[in-house]
Protein backbone atom coordinates (compact mmCIF):
# COMPACT_ATOMS: atom_id res chain seq x y z
CA UNK A 1 0.00 0.00 0.00
CA UNK A 2 1.60 3.52 -0.90
CA UNK A 3 1.99 6.03 1.60
CA UNK A 4 -0.63 8.20 0.16
CA UNK A 5 -3.47 6.00 0.64
CA UNK A 6 -2.56 5.02 3.91
CA UNK A 7 -2.32 8.37 5.06
CA UNK A 8 -6.10 9.13 3.27
CA UNK A 9 -6.81 5.62 5.26
CA UNK A 10 -5.58 7.10 8.41
CA UNK A 11 -7.58 10.28 8.05
CA UNK A 12 -10.81 9.13 6.62
CA UNK A 13 -10.80 6.74 9.64
CA UNK A 14 -10.85 9.27 11.97
CA UNK A 15 -13.27 11.44 10.33
CA UNK A 16 -15.75 8.37 10.90
CA UNK A 17 -14.78 8.09 14.03
CA UNK A 18 -15.36 11.30 14.90
CA UNK A 19 -19.00 11.78 12.96
CA UNK A 20 -22.47 11.75 14.60
CA UNK A 21 -23.80 10.53 11.36
CA UNK A 22 -21.94 7.42 11.52
CA UNK A 23 -22.55 6.84 15.08
CA UNK A 24 -26.21 7.35 14.49
CA UNK A 25 -26.20 5.31 11.38
CA UNK A 26 -24.60 2.48 13.16
CA UNK A 27 -26.90 2.59 16.41
CA UNK A 28 -29.64 2.43 14.22
CA UNK A 29 -28.72 -0.19 12.02
CA UNK A 30 -28.23 -2.58 14.79
CA UNK A 31 -30.66 -1.49 17.31
CA UNK A 32 -33.05 -0.99 15.22
CA UNK A 33 -32.37 -4.19 13.13
CA UNK A 34 -32.54 -6.06 16.44
CA UNK A 35 -35.73 -4.16 17.55
CA UNK A 36 -37.98 -4.80 14.71
CA UNK A 37 -37.24 -8.47 14.66
CA UNK A 38 -37.72 -8.68 18.16
CA UNK A 39 -40.68 -6.98 17.62
CA UNK A 40 -42.11 -8.85 14.32
CA UNK A 41 -41.36 -12.28 15.68
CA UNK A 42 -43.47 -11.26 18.80
CA UNK A 43 -46.30 -9.84 16.77
CA UNK A 44 -46.30 -13.00 14.79
CA UNK A 45 -46.76 -15.29 17.63
CA UNK A 46 -49.45 -12.86 18.48
CA UNK A 47 -50.58 -13.80 15.24
CA UNK A 48 -51.08 -10.69 13.76
CA UNK A 49 -52.19 -11.46 10.04
CA UNK A 50 -50.45 -8.81 8.81
CA UNK A 51 -47.05 -9.61 10.28
CA UNK A 52 -47.67 -12.81 9.28
CA UNK A 53 -48.62 -11.80 5.87
CA UNK A 54 -45.35 -9.80 5.42
CA UNK A 55 -43.30 -12.57 6.68
CA UNK A 56 -44.47 -14.88 4.33
CA UNK A 57 -42.97 -18.19 3.94
CA UNK A 58 -41.12 -17.79 6.97
CA UNK A 59 -44.56 -17.28 9.11
CA UNK A 60 -44.89 -20.57 11.72
CA UNK A 61 -40.71 -20.81 11.16
CA UNK A 62 -39.66 -20.96 14.54
CA UNK A 63 -36.56 -21.44 16.30
CA UNK A 64 -33.19 -20.14 14.92
CA UNK A 65 -34.26 -20.18 10.97
CA UNK A 66 -37.16 -18.40 11.88
CA UNK A 67 -35.60 -15.09 14.03
CA UNK A 68 -32.50 -15.28 11.49
CA UNK A 69 -35.44 -15.37 8.27
CA UNK A 70 -36.31 -12.17 9.88
CA UNK A 71 -33.48 -10.15 10.81
CA UNK A 72 -32.13 -10.72 7.11
CA UNK A 73 -35.23 -9.70 5.53
CA UNK A 74 -35.19 -6.68 7.82
CA UNK A 75 -31.43 -6.40 6.89
CA UNK A 76 -31.92 -6.25 3.08
CA UNK A 77 -33.84 -4.03 2.82
CA UNK A 78 -33.32 -1.43 5.65
CA UNK A 79 -29.95 -2.41 5.93
CA UNK A 80 -29.44 -1.53 2.55
CA UNK A 81 -31.09 1.79 2.83
CA UNK A 82 -28.94 2.67 6.09
CA UNK A 83 -25.59 1.62 3.72
CA UNK A 84 -26.60 3.91 1.34
CA UNK A 85 -27.11 6.69 3.50
CA UNK A 86 -23.54 5.97 5.08
CA UNK A 87 -21.75 6.27 1.96
CA UNK A 88 -23.77 9.30 0.26
CA UNK A 89 -22.74 11.04 3.92
CA UNK A 90 -18.92 9.97 3.53
CA UNK A 91 -18.90 11.29 -0.27
CA UNK A 92 -21.09 14.03 -0.49
CA UNK A 93 -20.55 15.80 2.59
CA UNK A 94 -17.39 17.10 1.15
CA UNK A 95 -19.63 18.53 -1.93
CA UNK A 96 -22.32 19.70 0.79
CA UNK A 97 -19.66 20.98 3.65
CA UNK A 98 -18.01 22.41 0.94
CA UNK A 99 -14.45 20.86 2.68
CA UNK A 100 -13.91 19.26 -1.10
CA UNK A 101 -11.39 21.96 -2.27
CA UNK A 102 -9.50 21.33 0.59
CA UNK A 103 -8.70 17.81 -0.77
CA UNK A 104 -7.37 18.93 -3.89
CA UNK A 105 -3.65 20.14 -4.07
CA UNK A 106 -2.34 17.65 -1.99
CA UNK A 107 0.62 15.01 -2.25
CA UNK A 108 -2.39 12.22 -1.16
CA UNK A 109 -4.57 12.09 -4.68
CA UNK A 110 -7.50 12.08 -5.01
CA UNK A 111 -8.29 9.00 -5.95
CA UNK A 112 -6.60 7.74 -3.14
CA UNK A 113 -9.36 9.85 -0.64
CA UNK A 114 -12.12 8.26 -2.58
CA UNK A 115 -10.45 4.68 -2.10
CA UNK A 116 -9.71 5.39 1.43
CA UNK A 117 -13.41 6.20 1.83
CA UNK A 118 -14.53 2.72 0.27
CA UNK A 119 -11.86 0.96 2.76
CA UNK A 120 -13.30 2.85 5.84
CA UNK A 121 -16.40 2.18 4.71
CA UNK A 122 -15.54 -1.46 4.57
CA UNK A 123 -13.97 -1.99 7.24
CA UNK A 124 -17.32 -0.29 9.12
CA UNK A 125 -19.66 -3.05 7.60
CA UNK A 126 -17.73 -5.86 8.95
CA UNK A 127 -17.79 -4.47 12.49
CA UNK A 128 -21.91 -3.84 11.97
CA UNK A 129 -21.87 -7.72 10.66
CA UNK A 130 -20.33 -8.91 13.76
CA UNK A 131 -22.61 -6.33 16.32
CA UNK A 132 -25.16 -7.43 14.59
CA UNK A 133 -24.76 -10.87 14.84
CA UNK A 134 -23.65 -10.66 18.26
CA UNK A 135 -27.06 -8.97 19.14
CA UNK A 136 -29.15 -11.71 17.39
CA UNK A 137 -27.00 -14.47 19.03
CA UNK A 138 -27.47 -13.03 22.42
CA UNK A 139 -31.65 -12.55 21.42
CA UNK A 140 -31.88 -16.20 20.44
CA UNK A 141 -30.04 -17.44 23.36
CA UNK A 142 -32.14 -15.25 25.39
CA UNK A 143 -35.43 -16.76 23.56
CA UNK A 144 -34.25 -20.48 24.74
CA UNK A 145 -33.25 -21.18 21.28
CA UNK A 146 -30.28 -22.41 22.35
CA UNK A 147 -31.65 -25.09 24.31
CA UNK A 148 -34.85 -25.91 22.29
CA UNK A 149 -33.16 -25.87 18.87
CA UNK A 150 -29.34 -26.34 19.54
CA UNK A 151 -28.47 -27.62 16.00
CA UNK A 152 -30.02 -24.28 14.28
CA UNK A 153 -27.43 -21.69 15.71
CA UNK A 154 -25.06 -22.08 12.66
CA UNK A 155 -27.62 -19.96 10.39
CA UNK A 156 -26.77 -17.59 12.75
CA UNK A 157 -23.72 -17.29 9.82
CA UNK A 158 -26.17 -15.97 7.44
CA UNK A 159 -26.15 -12.48 9.14
CA UNK A 160 -22.66 -11.52 8.48
CA UNK A 161 -22.54 -12.78 5.15
CA UNK A 162 -26.14 -10.91 4.18
CA UNK A 163 -24.66 -7.56 5.93
CA UNK A 164 -21.51 -7.66 4.11
CA UNK A 165 -22.73 -8.18 0.85
CA UNK A 166 -25.73 -5.56 1.12
CA UNK A 167 -22.97 -3.06 1.96
CA UNK A 168 -20.92 -4.24 -1.37
CA UNK A 169 -24.44 -3.84 -3.07
CA UNK A 170 -24.81 -0.44 -2.16
CA UNK A 171 -21.37 1.24 -3.62
CA UNK A 172 -23.55 2.72 -6.46
CA UNK A 173 -24.37 5.43 -3.80
CA UNK A 174 -21.06 6.57 -3.22
CA UNK A 175 -20.74 7.15 -7.59
CA UNK A 176 -23.59 8.94 -7.38
CA UNK A 177 -22.78 11.27 -4.13
CA UNK A 178 -19.74 12.31 -6.31
CA UNK A 179 -21.06 12.54 -10.02
CA UNK A 180 -24.01 14.63 -8.30
CA UNK A 181 -22.12 16.52 -5.74
CA UNK A 182 -23.85 15.99 -2.40
CA UNK A 183 -25.95 13.59 -0.48
CA UNK A 184 -28.98 13.56 -2.41
CA UNK A 185 -27.97 11.90 -5.75
CA UNK A 186 -26.32 9.00 -3.39
CA UNK A 187 -30.01 8.32 -1.14
CA UNK A 188 -31.79 8.29 -4.60
CA UNK A 189 -29.39 5.95 -5.92
CA UNK A 190 -29.89 3.87 -2.93
CA UNK A 191 -33.59 4.01 -3.12
CA UNK A 192 -33.32 2.76 -6.63
CA UNK A 193 -31.21 -0.42 -5.46
CA UNK A 194 -33.70 -1.40 -2.84
CA UNK A 195 -36.52 -0.66 -5.03
CA UNK A 196 -34.94 -3.12 -7.45
CA UNK A 197 -33.97 -5.61 -4.82
CA UNK A 198 -37.19 -6.01 -3.14
CA UNK A 199 -39.28 -6.14 -6.48
CA UNK A 200 -36.81 -8.98 -8.09
CA UNK A 201 -36.61 -10.69 -4.85
CA UNK A 202 -40.07 -10.40 -4.34
CA UNK A 203 -40.91 -12.22 -7.56
CA UNK A 204 -38.43 -14.84 -6.95
CA UNK A 205 -36.34 -13.91 -10.08
CA UNK A 206 -33.01 -12.32 -11.02
CA UNK A 207 -30.36 -14.90 -8.62
CA UNK A 208 -27.73 -13.73 -10.98
CA UNK A 209 -27.99 -10.15 -10.73
CA UNK A 210 -25.56 -8.67 -8.48
CA UNK A 211 -27.81 -6.64 -6.63
CA UNK A 212 -30.80 -8.91 -6.13
CA UNK A 213 -28.79 -11.64 -5.38
CA UNK A 214 -28.34 -10.90 -1.39
CA UNK A 215 -32.18 -9.67 -1.04
CA UNK A 216 -33.28 -12.93 -2.84
CA UNK A 217 -30.94 -15.27 -0.66
CA UNK A 218 -32.25 -13.63 2.21
CA UNK A 219 -35.80 -14.43 1.34
CA UNK A 220 -35.70 -17.65 -0.18
CA UNK A 221 -31.81 -19.12 0.05
CA UNK A 222 -32.54 -22.45 -2.22
CA UNK A 223 -33.04 -20.12 -5.25
CA UNK A 224 -29.58 -18.73 -4.94
CA UNK A 225 -26.88 -20.83 -6.01
CA UNK A 226 -23.43 -19.66 -4.32
CA UNK A 227 -21.90 -19.02 -7.13
CA UNK A 228 -24.33 -16.19 -7.74
CA UNK A 229 -23.49 -14.30 -4.59
CA UNK A 230 -20.25 -14.56 -5.85
CA UNK A 231 -21.04 -12.13 -8.35
CA UNK A 232 -21.89 -9.39 -5.45
CA UNK A 233 -18.69 -7.98 -5.54
CA UNK A 234 -18.48 -7.16 -9.31
CA UNK A 235 -20.79 -4.19 -7.74
CA UNK A 236 -17.98 -2.03 -5.91
CA UNK A 237 -15.51 -3.47 -7.67
CA UNK A 238 -16.69 -1.35 -11.03
CA UNK A 239 -18.43 1.39 -8.95
CA UNK A 240 -15.23 1.61 -6.58
CA UNK A 241 -13.13 1.88 -10.10
CA UNK A 242 -16.15 4.70 -11.47
CA UNK A 243 -15.53 6.41 -8.40
CA UNK A 244 -11.64 6.58 -8.31
CA UNK A 245 -12.07 7.83 -11.98
CA UNK A 246 -14.81 10.68 -10.95
CA UNK A 247 -12.52 12.04 -8.02
CA UNK A 248 -9.00 11.84 -10.48
CA UNK A 249 -11.03 13.79 -13.15
CA UNK A 250 -13.21 16.01 -10.76
CA UNK A 251 -13.34 20.02 -11.35
CA UNK A 252 -15.09 22.60 -9.53
CA UNK A 253 -16.74 23.79 -12.20
CA UNK A 254 -20.61 23.27 -11.23
CA UNK B 1 24.74 20.47 -1.47
CA UNK B 2 21.28 22.06 -1.42
CA UNK B 3 19.16 22.14 -4.70
CA UNK B 4 19.51 25.97 -6.25
CA UNK B 5 16.72 28.00 -5.80
CA UNK B 6 13.99 27.73 -8.81
CA UNK B 7 13.70 31.44 -10.51
CA UNK B 8 9.88 31.41 -9.72
CA UNK B 9 7.76 29.67 -6.96
CA UNK B 10 4.81 30.39 -10.02
CA UNK B 11 5.35 30.72 -14.03
CA UNK B 12 2.08 30.87 -15.64
CA UNK B 13 1.15 31.57 -19.17
CA UNK B 14 -1.58 32.47 -21.26
CA UNK B 15 -4.26 30.52 -18.89
CA UNK B 16 -7.33 30.62 -20.68
CA UNK B 17 -10.88 28.82 -18.70
CA UNK B 18 -14.41 30.21 -20.29
CA UNK B 19 -17.49 29.49 -18.85
CA UNK B 20 -20.98 29.82 -20.70
CA UNK B 21 -21.85 33.20 -20.50
CA UNK B 22 -18.22 34.39 -20.78
CA UNK B 23 -17.07 34.41 -17.16
CA UNK B 24 -13.76 33.12 -16.65
CA UNK B 25 -10.37 33.87 -17.34
CA UNK B 26 -9.20 34.97 -20.76
CA UNK B 27 -5.64 34.89 -20.92
CA UNK B 28 -3.91 35.83 -18.13
CA UNK B 29 0.30 35.61 -17.35
CA UNK B 30 1.08 35.65 -13.58
CA UNK B 31 4.41 35.07 -11.73
CA UNK B 32 5.38 34.18 -8.04
CA UNK B 33 9.15 34.84 -7.07
CA UNK B 34 10.40 32.96 -4.34
CA UNK B 35 10.21 35.53 -0.82
CA UNK B 36 7.41 37.58 -2.77
CA UNK B 37 3.50 38.36 -1.61
CA UNK B 38 1.95 39.05 -4.98
CA UNK B 39 -1.32 40.07 -4.15
CA UNK B 40 -4.32 39.91 -6.28
CA UNK B 41 -7.21 42.58 -6.47
CA UNK B 42 -10.32 43.13 -8.35
CA UNK B 43 -13.94 43.40 -8.05
CA UNK B 44 -16.43 40.33 -7.43
CA UNK B 45 -16.67 38.31 -9.96
CA UNK B 46 -13.44 39.72 -11.75
CA UNK B 47 -11.95 35.80 -12.44
CA UNK B 48 -9.78 36.10 -9.46
CA UNK B 49 -11.04 32.62 -7.82
CA UNK B 50 -11.31 31.05 -10.80
CA UNK B 51 -7.20 31.68 -11.54
CA UNK B 52 -6.39 30.34 -8.29
CA UNK B 53 -8.26 27.19 -8.42
CA UNK B 54 -6.75 26.91 -12.23
CA UNK B 55 -3.52 27.29 -10.17
CA UNK B 56 -4.64 24.09 -7.68
CA UNK B 57 -5.69 21.96 -10.49
CA UNK B 58 -9.40 22.08 -9.49
CA UNK B 59 -10.13 23.65 -12.77
CA UNK B 60 -8.85 22.63 -15.87
CA UNK B 61 -7.45 25.06 -18.62
CA UNK B 62 -8.79 25.52 -22.27
CA UNK B 63 -5.23 26.93 -23.30
CA UNK B 64 -1.80 28.13 -20.98
CA UNK B 65 0.24 26.38 -19.14
CA UNK B 66 1.36 26.85 -15.56
CA UNK B 67 4.37 25.68 -13.53
CA UNK B 68 4.44 25.47 -9.88
CA UNK B 69 8.45 25.71 -8.65
CA UNK B 70 9.33 24.64 -12.78
CA UNK B 71 6.65 21.63 -12.72
CA UNK B 72 3.93 21.82 -15.48
CA UNK B 73 1.02 21.46 -13.38
CA UNK B 74 -0.25 18.87 -15.39
CA UNK B 75 2.31 16.47 -14.17
CA UNK B 76 3.00 17.72 -11.00
CA UNK B 77 3.01 15.00 -8.41
CA UNK B 78 3.35 14.23 -4.62
CA UNK B 79 6.71 15.90 -4.36
CA UNK B 80 5.31 19.39 -6.04
CA UNK B 81 1.37 19.28 -4.52
CA UNK B 82 3.40 18.58 -0.84
CA UNK B 83 5.03 22.03 -1.20
CA UNK B 84 1.97 23.86 -1.55
CA UNK B 85 -0.47 25.33 0.52
CA UNK B 86 -4.02 26.85 -0.08
CA UNK B 87 -7.07 28.01 1.58
CA UNK B 88 -10.23 28.59 -1.47
CA UNK B 89 -13.18 29.20 -0.31
CA UNK B 90 -14.11 26.96 2.35
CA UNK B 91 -11.48 26.26 4.98
CA UNK B 92 -10.31 22.76 6.09
CA UNK B 93 -12.55 22.34 8.94
CA UNK B 94 -14.13 19.07 9.57
CA UNK B 95 -17.12 19.89 11.32
CA UNK B 96 -16.78 16.87 13.34
CA UNK B 97 -13.23 17.20 14.66
CA UNK B 98 -11.08 19.73 16.77
CA UNK B 99 -9.17 21.73 16.23
CA UNK B 100 -6.33 19.29 16.67
CA UNK B 101 -8.45 16.98 14.90
CA UNK B 102 -8.58 18.88 11.62
CA UNK B 103 -4.73 20.17 11.90
CA UNK B 104 -3.59 16.50 12.11
CA UNK B 105 -5.13 15.28 9.79
CA UNK B 106 -4.26 18.36 7.30
CA UNK B 107 -0.68 17.36 8.36
CA UNK B 108 -1.22 13.87 7.29
CA UNK B 109 -2.48 15.12 3.90
CA UNK B 110 -0.21 17.60 3.10
CA UNK B 111 2.65 14.73 3.56
CA UNK B 112 4.11 15.59 6.97
CA UNK B 113 5.13 11.96 8.47
CA UNK B 114 3.55 10.62 10.99
CA UNK B 115 5.89 11.11 13.65
CA UNK B 116 6.52 14.59 13.06
CA UNK B 117 2.57 15.60 13.37
CA UNK B 118 2.32 16.62 16.54
CA UNK B 119 5.43 18.87 16.71
CA UNK B 120 3.86 20.42 13.70
CA UNK B 121 0.58 20.69 15.04
CA UNK B 122 1.65 22.33 17.88
CA UNK B 123 3.69 24.75 16.25
CA UNK B 124 0.85 25.76 14.59
CA UNK B 125 -1.60 26.20 17.25
CA UNK B 126 1.10 28.61 19.03
CA UNK B 127 1.65 30.87 15.78
CA UNK B 128 -1.93 30.81 15.24
CA UNK B 129 -3.31 31.00 19.09
CA UNK B 130 -5.67 28.42 18.05
CA UNK B 131 -5.05 26.66 22.03
CA UNK B 132 -8.10 27.83 23.41
CA UNK B 133 -9.74 25.95 20.54
CA UNK B 134 -7.65 22.94 19.91
CA UNK B 135 -10.18 20.76 22.00
CA UNK B 136 -13.19 22.29 20.83
CA UNK B 137 -14.88 20.68 17.68
CA UNK B 138 -15.12 22.54 14.51
CA UNK B 139 -18.62 22.93 14.59
CA UNK B 140 -18.58 25.32 17.46
CA UNK B 141 -15.75 27.34 15.96
CA UNK B 142 -16.95 30.98 14.98
CA UNK B 143 -16.37 31.38 11.48
CA UNK B 144 -13.98 33.95 12.12
CA UNK B 145 -11.41 30.80 14.49
CA UNK B 146 -12.67 28.10 11.59
CA UNK B 147 -10.95 31.00 8.75
CA UNK B 148 -7.92 30.46 11.52
CA UNK B 149 -7.81 27.29 11.78
CA UNK B 150 -7.96 26.47 7.75
CA UNK B 151 -5.28 29.15 7.61
CA UNK B 152 -3.03 27.09 10.20
CA UNK B 153 -4.10 23.85 8.10
CA UNK B 154 -3.08 25.53 4.59
CA UNK B 155 0.65 26.32 6.23
CA UNK B 156 1.51 23.79 8.87
CA UNK B 157 3.78 22.13 6.42
CA UNK B 158 5.79 24.78 5.56
CA UNK B 159 4.68 25.66 1.95
CA UNK B 160 6.75 26.76 -0.15
CA UNK B 161 4.39 28.57 -2.62
CA UNK B 162 1.12 29.49 -0.96
CA UNK B 163 -2.26 30.43 -2.51
CA UNK B 164 -4.90 31.99 -0.30
CA UNK B 165 -8.12 33.68 -1.70
CA UNK B 166 -9.74 36.49 0.53
CA UNK B 167 -8.01 34.80 3.93
CA UNK B 168 -8.63 37.98 6.14
CA UNK B 169 -12.33 37.33 5.26
CA UNK B 170 -13.98 36.75 8.96
CA UNK B 171 -10.70 37.20 11.26
CA UNK B 172 -11.02 39.30 13.61
CA UNK B 173 -8.21 42.17 13.88
CA UNK B 174 -5.61 40.24 16.03
CA UNK B 175 -6.31 37.04 13.43
CA UNK B 176 -5.12 39.62 10.81
CA UNK B 177 -2.23 40.80 12.41
CA UNK B 178 -1.07 36.69 13.02
CA UNK B 179 -1.80 36.19 9.46
CA UNK B 180 0.06 39.47 8.26
CA UNK B 181 3.27 38.01 10.53
CA UNK B 182 2.89 34.83 9.42
CA UNK B 183 3.25 35.50 5.75
CA UNK B 184 5.87 37.91 6.06
CA UNK B 185 7.89 35.17 7.92
CA UNK B 186 7.17 32.45 5.26
CA UNK B 187 7.99 34.96 2.52
CA UNK B 188 10.85 35.96 4.43
CA UNK B 189 11.99 32.17 4.03
CA UNK B 190 12.09 32.16 0.71
CA UNK B 191 8.05 30.94 0.02
CA UNK B 192 6.23 32.50 -2.74
CA UNK B 193 3.16 34.08 -1.73
CA UNK B 194 -0.34 34.59 -3.71
CA UNK B 195 -3.00 35.99 -2.28
CA UNK B 196 -6.46 37.90 -3.36
CA UNK B 197 -8.49 40.26 -1.22
CA UNK B 198 -10.78 43.00 -1.49
CA UNK B 199 -8.86 45.22 1.17
CA UNK B 200 -6.50 47.30 -0.34
CA UNK B 201 -5.24 48.86 2.37
CA UNK B 202 -4.62 45.45 4.26
CA UNK B 203 -2.73 44.04 0.79
CA UNK B 204 -0.57 47.25 0.97
CA UNK B 205 0.70 46.41 3.63
CA UNK B 206 2.53 43.06 2.92
CA UNK B 207 2.66 42.94 -1.02
CA UNK B 208 5.32 43.24 -2.75
CA UNK B 209 3.70 43.46 -5.99
CA UNK B 210 -0.44 44.17 -6.43
CA UNK B 211 -2.12 42.83 -9.76
CA UNK B 212 -5.53 44.09 -10.73
CA UNK B 213 -7.77 42.35 -12.34
CA UNK B 214 -11.12 42.77 -14.09
CA UNK B 215 -13.07 40.80 -16.18
CA UNK B 216 -11.00 37.73 -16.48
CA UNK B 217 -8.00 39.84 -17.67
CA UNK B 218 -4.85 41.36 -16.09
CA UNK B 219 -5.38 44.98 -16.29
CA UNK B 220 -2.79 46.38 -14.55
CA UNK B 221 -0.54 46.91 -11.36
CA UNK B 222 -0.95 48.85 -8.27
CA UNK B 223 2.29 50.73 -6.48
CA UNK B 224 2.05 49.08 -2.68
CA UNK B 225 3.50 52.26 -1.88
CA UNK B 226 1.62 54.30 -3.42
CA UNK B 227 -0.85 56.69 -1.24
CA UNK B 228 -4.55 56.55 -2.62
CA UNK B 229 -4.88 52.71 -3.77
CA UNK B 230 -8.28 53.04 -4.06
CA UNK B 231 -8.79 55.89 -6.29
CA UNK B 232 -5.74 54.08 -8.21
CA UNK B 233 -7.83 50.87 -8.77
CA UNK B 234 -10.82 52.29 -9.61
CA UNK B 235 -9.44 54.42 -12.06
CA UNK B 236 -7.76 51.39 -13.96
CA UNK B 237 -11.20 49.05 -13.70
CA UNK B 238 -13.15 52.32 -15.10
CA UNK B 239 -10.60 53.09 -17.84
CA UNK B 240 -10.79 48.89 -18.76
CA UNK B 241 -14.43 49.07 -18.75
CA UNK B 242 -14.53 52.15 -20.84
CA UNK B 243 -12.25 50.42 -23.01
CA UNK B 244 -14.00 48.10 -23.64
CA UNK B 245 -17.29 49.74 -24.28
CA UNK B 246 -15.42 51.65 -26.91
Amino acid sequence: MNAGLRAAIAVEARKAAASRVMASVTALLVLGVGALSLGMLLAAASGDEQVLAKLGPLAGVGGWAGLIGVVLQITAAGGLLAFGVALSWLFGREFADGTVAALFALPVSRPAIAMAKLVVYLAWAIGVAVVLTGIVAVLGFAMGYGVTDAAGVATLLRIPVLVVLTALIAVPAAWAATIGRGLLPGIAATVGIVVVAQVFAIADAGAWVPIVAPALWAIAPASVPAAALLTVPSVPIVFGGLCALAWARLQLDR
Amino acid sequence: MTEPAPLLRLEARGLVREFPGGAGVHGIDLDVAPGEVHALVGLNGAGKTTLMRILLGMLRTDRGDARIDGVDLRSAGPDTWRRVGHVVEHPFAYAELTGRGNLAIAARLRGVPRDDVDAAVDRVIDEFDLARYANVRASRLSLGNRQRLGLAAALLHEPSFVVLDEPTNALDPAGVILLRESLVRRAAAGAGILVSSHHLDEVARIAHRITVINDGRVIGELDPAGIDLERAFFAQVHADVAGRVA
